[in-house]
């Protein structure tokens, strides 16, 4: 494990960004117990030990999973009745063999212990430098084949860090990363908020709120293109609260124009703005249904905070919360059946999913002030801002409201958290 | 709304009648053209990025706002005075609440007595909320606070010269977690320019 830690330092000692520090929290007692074995390994060693450490974190990190090593290389000669003696379900093993300098060929199988059956093995030639990525993506195929639901591995995180620089100023720092947290790239820095970074749903672009010219302002930023950032055409008052469509070619937002804070739909080609909500009180934090027909925000109309839905074909707004005097900041789970939103009970500010249909709430946090839940793209997690000491981390907990991993920052606060889509 | 009105039409202008209101002005109001002709050719050569000693972190945020100054002077010069004389330059707010109460109005009144006076000016209001829920509807509430504020503001045809920007719970006085921090930090800040 040591020597695990070690390989791992070694590796990212030279970025120049600070990782996140991430803490498996829980392994859940029920959780599918796996052994991802350690590879054979013809070259260099450290890569094969790369592959398997990362996909056991990962399984680990969803709370589906309890995964763990063996002591020893398995080849294929399974002892099938010591496994299933140790209550193992499944197993992965895997060969790696360095072709060239930076070339490595990857074999990998994962075999049911009880049917001694394989369910997944795959064969390919990989670069050095894609050795996370296609690890994650093997992540996903043995989540899908163990559980027949898609994992939520080969994706993105985008978050915002802020760092006290003292005498009052901050750093703030727009961030992405891999979906466990590594390869961190700051994107965009300023001295001032950044709030609500969003995907767009083809993973290229990023929309965000920034202060940089004293007010709040939506910005649409090309994370991995040589494009100019794009500033949302000002109005008056405030722009914020920037969420994509569905098809990637609309951005929801709020803007308070005309004093009132209403919500709006900008068409980033056509540049043509449409008004969707219009009523005195303050509606916010508008995100679109999966299948681009609904949306949810927030209103204070009812002289409470309160989540309301728009159905956009026949026009008419319901409101979706009646439990609590505070809900806010909602986000429709991938399958468009439930919404994570924030809670109050009492003085705290907790998670909370609502079943839409039912209208059934469950809290699925104990802590002060949780803010920005966001589903996981596989709706199997929800990740969200808390306060842990006096610092802001990022916490995810599962939909069966398992706490299963942290991110922190030793630099300062981390919050503001998003999930990409899939890679394609 | 009724209840502010009145108590403006009370307290201040003694009459609802637009050209006495015009009158009044005509004779509280100081000569402008001196320092104003001036300013106006310098903001014409130069944009100086003033350099900031106010303790508001707020104004840190932006490199862009371009004052000459002079005017940066003239407004910190006029500022202090108003400040010794004990107005308050923070107004503040209930639990996600944004209604101005009497004692607040009056307070607002003392501004615009003071706009009045000093026509160079123009007023910058910062609204803020505290920390308890979600960033971008605290950022929806701290404009509504700068808004409500401004409305007083416009009774006395001043809100051309107002500018309201909401920097919502991001910007607290008071970093502790706790109800006296959060009372201070639900507020509307007075920043002349």
């Amino acid at each position: 494990m040591i020597k695990f830690a070690a390989a791992i330092l070694a590796l990212y000692a030279s970025t120049v960004f600070a990782v996140l520090e991430v803490t498996i929290l829980k392994k859940d007692e029920d959780a599918f117990p796996i052994v991802i074995a350690p590879f054979s390994v013809k070259g260099d060693a450290k890569q094969g030990e790369v592959i398997a450490h990362v996909m056991r974190d990962n399984l680990n990190r969803s709370g589906e999973f309890n995964a763990s090593s063996a002591d020893y290389v398995v080849t294929s000669q399974i002892d099938f009745d010591k496994w299933q003696a140790e209550k193992t379900e499944a197993i992965v093993i895997g060969k790696l063999e360095q072709v060239s300098k930076k070339i490595f060929n990857v074999e990998i199988e994962l075999i049911d212990i009880y049917s001694r059956k394989t369910l997944y093995a795959k064969k390919f030639a990989v670069h050095n430098s894609g050795i996370r990525r296609i690890t994650h993506y093997l992540s996903d195929q043995i989540y899908f084949a163990l559980l027949g639901e898609k994992g939520s591995f080969d994706t993105r995180l985008a978050y915002v860090t802020v760092e006290n620089k003292g005498r009052g100023k901050r750093e703030y720092r727009l961030e992405i990363s891999d979906s466990d947290a590594q390869n961190p790239q700051t994107i965009f820095r300023a001295a001032s908020p950044i709030l609500s970074p969003s995907w767009s749903p083809d993973q290229n672009k990023i929309a965000y709120v920034s202060f940089k010219n004293g007010r709040s302002e939506v910005f649409v930023q090309y994370p991995f293109m040589r494009r100019k950032t794009q500033k949302l055409p000002y109005f008056d008052g405030i722009a914020s609260a920037p969420s994509w469509h569905p098809n990637g070619e609309s951005i929801i937002l709020t803007l308070s124009k005309d004093g009132n804070k209403d919500i709006y739909s900008y068409h980033l080609k056509d540049e043509k703005l449409t008004r969707l909500t219009q009523d005195a009180s303050i509606d916010t934090e508008a995100s679109y249904s999966p299948d681009g027909e609904r949306v949810a925000f927030t209103s204070n109309r009812s002289g409470q905070v309160q989540v309301y839905i728009k159905h956009l074909k026949t026009g008419k707004i319901k409101r979706a919360t009646f439990e609590g005097s505070y809900n806010a900041k909602a986000v429709f789970s991938p399958d468009g059946k439930s919404l994570a939103l924030v809670h109050r009970v009492d003085k705290d500010y907790r998670i909370a999913l609502l079943d839409i249909a039912t209208k059934d709430l469950t809290i699925m946090t104990n802590n002060k002030l949780d803010e920005s839940p966001f589903f996981s793209p596989n709706g199997g997690m929800i990740i969200f801002a808390t306060n842990k000491g006096d610092s802001g981390v990022l916490s995810v907990v599962s939909i069966l409201g398992h706490q299963t991993f942290e991110l922190a920052s030793k630099a300062g606060e981390v919050r503001e958290p998003n999930w990409s889509h899939y890679s394609k | 709304m009724l209840k502010i009105t009145a108590l403006i039409t009370a307290t201040v202008l003694l009459s609802s009648c637009t050209t006495a209101v015009e009158e009044l002005y005509q004779k509280v109001a100081p000569r402008p053209s001196l320092v104003t002709v001036e300013d106006r050719e310098q903001d014409a050569k130069e944009s100086v990025i003033a350099a900031d000693s106010s303790s508001f972190e707020s104004q840190d945020y932006s490199g862009n706002y371009s004052r000459s100054n002079s005017q940066s002077n003239l407004a910190k010069i006029a500022t202090a005075e108003l400040k010794s004389s004990g107005v308050d330059f923070v107004l503040y707010f209930s639990y996600d609440g944004s209604e101005i109460n009497e004692a607040a109005t009056k307070e607002i009144i003392k501004h615009a007595n003071f706009m009045r006076d000093n026509p160079a000016l123009n007023l910058r209001l910062e609204g803020h909320a505290d920390e308890r829920g979600t960033r971008e509807y605290n950022l929806a509430l701290g404009e509504n606070r700068a808004l409500a504020v401004k409305e007083v503001l416009g009774l006395y045809d001043l809100a051309s010269r107002v500018e309201v920007i909401s920097f919502g719970e991001e910007s607290p006085i008071a970093q502790l977690h706790d109800e006296n921090a959060w009372q201070k930090n639900r507020r509307v800040e007075f920043i002349y320019q």
